[in-house]
């Protein structure tokens, strides 16, 4: 309570790393080294008719490039006065002393303007304004929190990160991959924070991609992944800038593709498959609970129906006294085993699920309705399937939605298939046997070589705040020390 | 990458082999082609020493008929149990094991030992003992009522561990058989044409029952021994029923092992009174309390009397002896020291009465 | 240790012996300093290297050797004694080859993912079965269970029977010797002695626990009569909406016999490469897999010529609770004294 406050945040701390006190006076050169490693930085020098020459510097994706070329370019051209400030016909004109002003200013979209003859600097605010089409996000929908989601447009992208992130050590580094798409990629991270490892690892691996179409960021996603052959994806995919914003807050790195509005987040474990971003805007006890429903309800999908096929076949004496009587009623009259009944149901719904994502939308929710309701039932009237079986496989259905990524999800009806046929041999044994295997192979994928199981195995007992629940943000002081960031502590001002 | 590829042919491998049939596991539990047996019902022999029933299918909507085999050992009669039903009967839900009274009075560690060994039978079984003919009320009864043996296992469940009742289970059953010197109860019911009842505790010496509690004893058993509650309690000789009575027991045997001292504290209502009596004042109902207390006084010792006659302990004396740093008495010297042991019983009764008492 | 574990109370049964766990735990602490030693010694980090520098190539070459009979009588004892429960309380008709087979898939599956990812398997493996022991609590308060099944708590005679129980405590609380083997692997080896120190007490409450558990469930006198009391107890318990929980439990705990199955694989085919001198060559998928399949055959044929055949003395269980004794109080007396010497000279 007593100790000297450590009065370091990120960004002075970033300021020590490059070892510039506060205050300095602005300067073109050390203003060059903070945009350095910026794509999107744009440094114009330019002469005027009276051959002055003045030095432009802003970040592309942040202003309204239209505006800057009638306001302030064009105006520049034809100025013959001495001031520069009378010949731009913007409203406001900021003079600027110290570097740090400047850097701001840059970030929050405007262009600094250097004289110099006169050695004067100022900054000539230019926002770009609009949301140019922006959408709300559809694979991962909210109730409360932006709406905003990626485009297409790989500019427009950066320009949704860099509004949350005004800041110049959040780098953008941009590659080009694939022999005949020439796909525009590009790799931000913040420098100071995010361990170095994972962007040199990141470059490295875009660096040795050879593939002639990279039309998405999916695929890039498979040529940087180092287990290809598993189900999990190794990669977030999301087309939240938000999410994208709070990971490269946390320590990871975040890549666009150009023409795709999904970006990459790593390195992820896999427990942040089950984070939705409505996780920071609930209240905190709520957010655990709903994350340990999603949890609860990834086992459900997973266990329900192999766990139904082991107990039927094998295990008729850990069914309940009445459930018993129930089941080996219904099953009585069926011409399947358990095991191909539930094999031929959980098929059946996966194409019903497929299919209905492949119609229109309105169409496809009478699919859905058709599929769940007339099938089910039809088949439990003809002897197919028994009411139990049809209940759980529903339940199970609606479980595996739960999980927030739907890469995820296709993973969960894999695996449970696999789990159906371990159930069928060895019953419980043999879905435990299942669950033991899929840990394992949890335990020895890696996302950007860090363990992709992390704060379980390894153990870091800190992260586990923001796991199976998500704790009070007050309590959350540091990043995720998996992550190995840079910089440790979360708030600026610490006791 | 070569090793995953031979890795993904394993593991085809491997499930071609288990989907051609090969699995390791001979028996077959497949849920639609095996009967379910929720109770066992043994009874003595004509010419076969058991004879042994069951109600088959043990399910809802089919008809229901009761299975009888009489056989030598029990096992041979769950193998003559499929020989005659077209399901596999299984064990693995068999939930109360009813015993007739005469094979209970023979000894039933031969009819245990069975069940114990075998692995797929709960050691949570209820065992009980009946005396008269069980089959017979169930054939009687299967017309009016169909799904009979569920209901009774459903009594079982709901009276266990609530007082009222004794309900036993095989494994408190055989923890209280391997304690020395501590005797085994069993509930007995008795079972006729029309009527299946509940008569009292039975208790055994070693594995045989040697008898039967009565209405009086059953009820002091109860406050006593077995959760120390009961419902109505009901003192027929002096026309009173104590309602919701709660029991609290201190046992106390003194050093030589000479005496015990049992002091019960009885908290209830006064339910009903089937007699002439005075309007209730305070007066009249500490007449009451102090009558009521000395003729359970009574009624105590005598029990306890016939219990030490027959050189039986239901209420598990002999553990109060045990101290953590003395040596405990082996059974023998326990047992004739129980025997002698002289009785001290003491009851201390506090009734509410239903109405507002005038002073 | 894992199916000490279950069948602990049986070796045990008298009451007193709740003391003797504490005492034998007390000196499984003078054990623990002995190895944490050797651990803060320079040699720990060097592995193979390491044991050469102090005993010389041959020495280390015999007791690698003698290491792999440790090894093999430890893990034929625990996963056929895993094995045996299994078909005791899950598949009582089920051809135990079979299921060696499957586990010891499993386990060369896990093993050949490397010792890091292995030993990373641990805290996975803890997890997922620290909370069962937490369903005994339970049992405790069963109307049954009175405080007069723990009495008296000293003992009034002291048989061979008691020495038995003494020696198999200790047996029980072998295992962390084997850590010396992993050294390598570790990077905060610093404060080793404070992480094996609580797990010394973790072990103590575990088995107290669990001990205390079974006098309560089954008193002390019907005890004895029980092959597997421990599962017997879990057996007991029942949730709502499966009757035989025990079935899962069993399954459940199958998670540390595989990463004890899959260490123990790791360093018996470390052990051969040693034997056949052939530490420095690179590690080999067809010389692992090689090895696993020795074990594989190894352990049924025990199976197969003595342990089905064992009734009431199993020759396999008295031999391991012997070895895990004599190697829970040897190797850390040797790696001090050799340390020691080294450290004089």
């Amino acid at each position: 309570m007593f100790r000297k406050r450590k009065c370091i945040g990120v960004r002075k701390r970033m300021e020590n790393s490059t070892g510039k006190a506060p205050n300095t006076p602005i300067a073109l050169e050390a203003l060059r080294e903070r945009i350095d490693n910026m794509e999107d930085a744009e440094v114009i020098e330019y002469q005027t008719q009276n051959n002055k020459i003045f030095v432009l510097i802003f970040i592309g994706t942040l202003i309204d490039k239209a505006r800057l070329n009638e306001a302030v370019i064009e105006p520049l051209r034809l100025c013959n006065y001495e001031n520069i400030s009378a010949c731009i016909s913007v409203s406001k004109i900021t003079d600027i002393t110290t570097l740090e002003e400047a850097e701001k200013k840059l970030m929050l979209g405007a262009i600094l303007l250097f004289d110099t003859i006169e050695n004067q600097w100022c900054s000539v605010d230019l926002k770009d304004p609009t949301g140019r089409g922006i959408e709300t996000s559809e694979t991962e929908t909210i109730l409360y929190g932006a709406k905003d989601s990626f485009s297409e447009n790989l500019e427009q992208n950066i320009t949704l990160i860099r509004r949350r992130l005004p800041l110049t050590a959040l780098k953008s580094e941009k590659f080009t991959v694939g022999s005949l798409t020439e796909t525009k990629i590009v790799l931000m991270y913040i420098e100071g924070l995010t361990n170095p490892d994972f962007i040199s690892i990141a470059r490295e691996k875009i660096k040795s991609i050879d593939f002639d179409q990279i039309l998405d960021s999916s695929q890039l996603a498979a040529f940087m992944e180092d287990h290809y052959h598993s189900v999990f994806p190794q990669f977030q995919h999301t087309d939240r800038p938000d999410v994208c914003a709070y990971a490269l807050g946390v320590g990871k790195l975040t890549i666009l593709v150009d023409n795709t509005p999904f970006a990459l987040n790593a390195p992820i474990n896999f427990f942040h498959l089950f984070q939705s971003p409505e996780d920071y805007i609930n209240r905190w006890i709520v957010a655990s609970f709903l994350r340990i429903i999603r949890y609860l309800s990834f086992m459900l999908s997973l266990l329900m129906i192999p766990l139904y096929v082991a107990l039927t076949t094998h295990h008729y004496q850990m069914i309940p006294l009445q459930i018993l009587f129930v089941l080996v009623e219904t099953r009585s009259k069926l011409p399947l085993t358990p095991f191909w009944e539930s094999f031929i149901m959980l098929v059946t719904l996966e194409v019903i699920k497929e299919a209905s994502l492949r119609m229109p939308t309105k169409s496809g929710q009478t699919l859905g309705v058709i599929g769940g309701i007339v099938v089910g039932q039809a088949a439990v009237e003809a002897g197919f399937a028994s009411q139990v079986l049809i209940v759980l496989v529903g339940i199970s259905a609606i479980a595996s939605f739960l999980v927030p990524n739907y890469l995820m999800t296709k993973a969960t009806t894999l695996i449970q298939f696999m789990l159906l046929i371990l159930a069928s041999y060895l019953g419980v044994m043999g879905i435990f046997m299942g669950i033991i295997l899929l840990f394992v192979h949890l335990n020895s994928l890696t996302s950007l070589k860090q363990p992709y199981f992390t704060p379980v195995s390894p153990f870091y007992g800190k992260d586990w705040l923001d796991l199976f629940i998500r704790g009070p943000l007050h309590w959350m002081k540091t990043r995720p020390e998996a992550l190995h960031p840079l910089q440790k502590w979360r708030y600026s001002r610490r006791r | 990458m070569k090793h995953k590829h031979t890795k993904i042919l394993f593991v085809i491998f491997v499930n071609l082999i288990l989907l051609s049939g090969c699995s390791p596991i001979a028996e077959k539990n497949l849920i639609e082609e095996i009967a379910p047996v929720t109770f066992w019902s043994i009874q003595k022999g004509e010419d076969e020493k058991y004879r042994m029933s069951t109600l088959i299918p043990p399910l809802v909507k089919e008809h229901k008929r009761l299975l009888t085999v009489q056989v030598d050992l029990l096992k041979e009669g769950m193998k003559g149990f499929n020989l005659k039903y077209y399901r596999e009967l299984k064990v693995g839900q068999l939930r109360m094991l009813l015993i007739s009274e005469e094979i209970a009075k023979e000894g039933i560690n031969p009819l245990i030992d069975t069940i114990l060994t075998d692995p797929d039978i709960s050691k949570r079984l209820y065992l009980a003992v009946v005396r008269g003919n069980f089959d017979e009320y169930i054939n009687n009864q299967l017309k009016m009522q169909e799904d009979l043996d569920y209901y009774l296992y459903r009594m079982f469940k709901h009276y266990e561990n609530q007082g009222k009742l004794t309900i036993i289970n095989l494994h408190q059953f055989m923890k209280t058989l391997h304690s020395p010197a501590h005797s085994p109860v069993v509930p007995v019911f008795e079972a006729s044409d029309e009527n299946f009842q509940y008569l009292g505790t039975g208790i055994f010496s070693n594995d045989k029952l040697i008898e039967t509690t009565n209405n009086m004893e059953e009820q002091i058993y109860q406050l006593i021994g077995n959760d120390h509650f009961l419902k109505y309690f009901a003192i027929r000789d002096l026309s009173i029923v104590l309602g919701h009575v709660k029991a609290n027991s201190q046992l106390n045997i003194d050093k030589s092992y000479s005496e015990l001292n049992l002091n019960v504290q009885l908290n209830g209502r006064l339910d009903e009174i089937a007699r002439k009596h005075n309007i209730l004042t305070s007066d009249e109902l500490s007449r009451f309390e102090s009558e009521i207390e000395s003729y359970l006084e009574k009624q105590t010792t005598q029990f306890i009397k016939k219990l030490q006659e027959n050189k039986v302990d239901p209420l598990q004396f002999r553990k109060y002896t045990l101290k953590p740093f003395s040596k405990p008495l082996d059974e023998k010297e326990w047992l004739n020291r129980w025997e002698l042991m002289k009785l001290k019983v003491d009851y201390d009764l506090k009734i509410q009465p239903l109405t507002d008492i005038k002073n | 240790m894992l199916y000490f574990a279950i069948i602990m109370p049986v070796f045990l049964i008298y009451p007193y012996m709740i003391w003797m766990i504490i005492i034998v735990g007390i000196l499984s602490q003078i054990s623990i300093f002995m190895l944490s030693k050797w651990f803060n010694s320079m040699y720990a980090s060097k592995g193979y290297e390491g044991f050469v520098e102090i005993f010389g190539e041959r020495m280390v070459r015999l007791l690698a050797i003698i290491g792999i009979g440790f090894i093999f009588l430890k893990v034929i004892v625990i996963i056929l004694g895993y094995i045996e429960v299994v078909r005791h309380f899950i598949f009582p008709s089920v051809n135990t080859n079979w299921m060696l087979l499957f586990i010891l898939l499993i386990c060369w599956y896990v093993a050949s993912l490397g010792m890091a990812i292995t030993i990373r398997f641990i805290v996975i493996a803890f997890l997922c079965t620290a909370w069962m022991l937490l369903l005994l609590l339970k049992l405790p308060f069963h109307s049954f269970a009175s405080i007069h099944d723990l009495f008296p708590l000293i003992p009034y005679e002291w048989t061979m029977k008691s020495w038995k129980g003494v020696l198999f405590i200790w047996s029980a609380f072998s295992g962390p010797e084997y850590l010396v083997l992993l050294a390598p692997w570790f990077n905060k080896r610093e404060k080793i002695l404070k992480y094996m120190t609580i797990g010394n007490a973790f072990t103590i409450f575990e088995y107290l626990f669990i001990f205390i558990a079974s006098l309560l469930f089954f008193g002390s006198h019907y005890l004895g009569e029980n092959k597997l009391p421990v599962m017997e107890m879990i057996r007991y318990l029942q949730s709502p909406v499966f009757e035989r929980i025990d079935m899962i439990l069993i399954s459940v705990y199958l998670f540390h016999f595989v990463f004890a199955i899959s260490i123990f694989l790791l360093l018996f085919y470390g052990a051969t490469r040693i034997t056949l001198k052939k530490s420095k060559d690179q590690t080999t998928r067809l010389g692992f897999a090689l090895s696993c399949a020795i074990f594989f055959i190894c352990i049924m044929m025990s199976n197969e010529l003595l342990w089905k055949k064992a009734t009431n003395q199993n020759i396999l269980l008295e031999l391991e609770i012997w070895a895990g004794a004599l190697t829970y109080l040897f190797v850390p007396l040797l790696l001090f004294i050799s340390l020691k010497r080294k450290g004089r000279s």
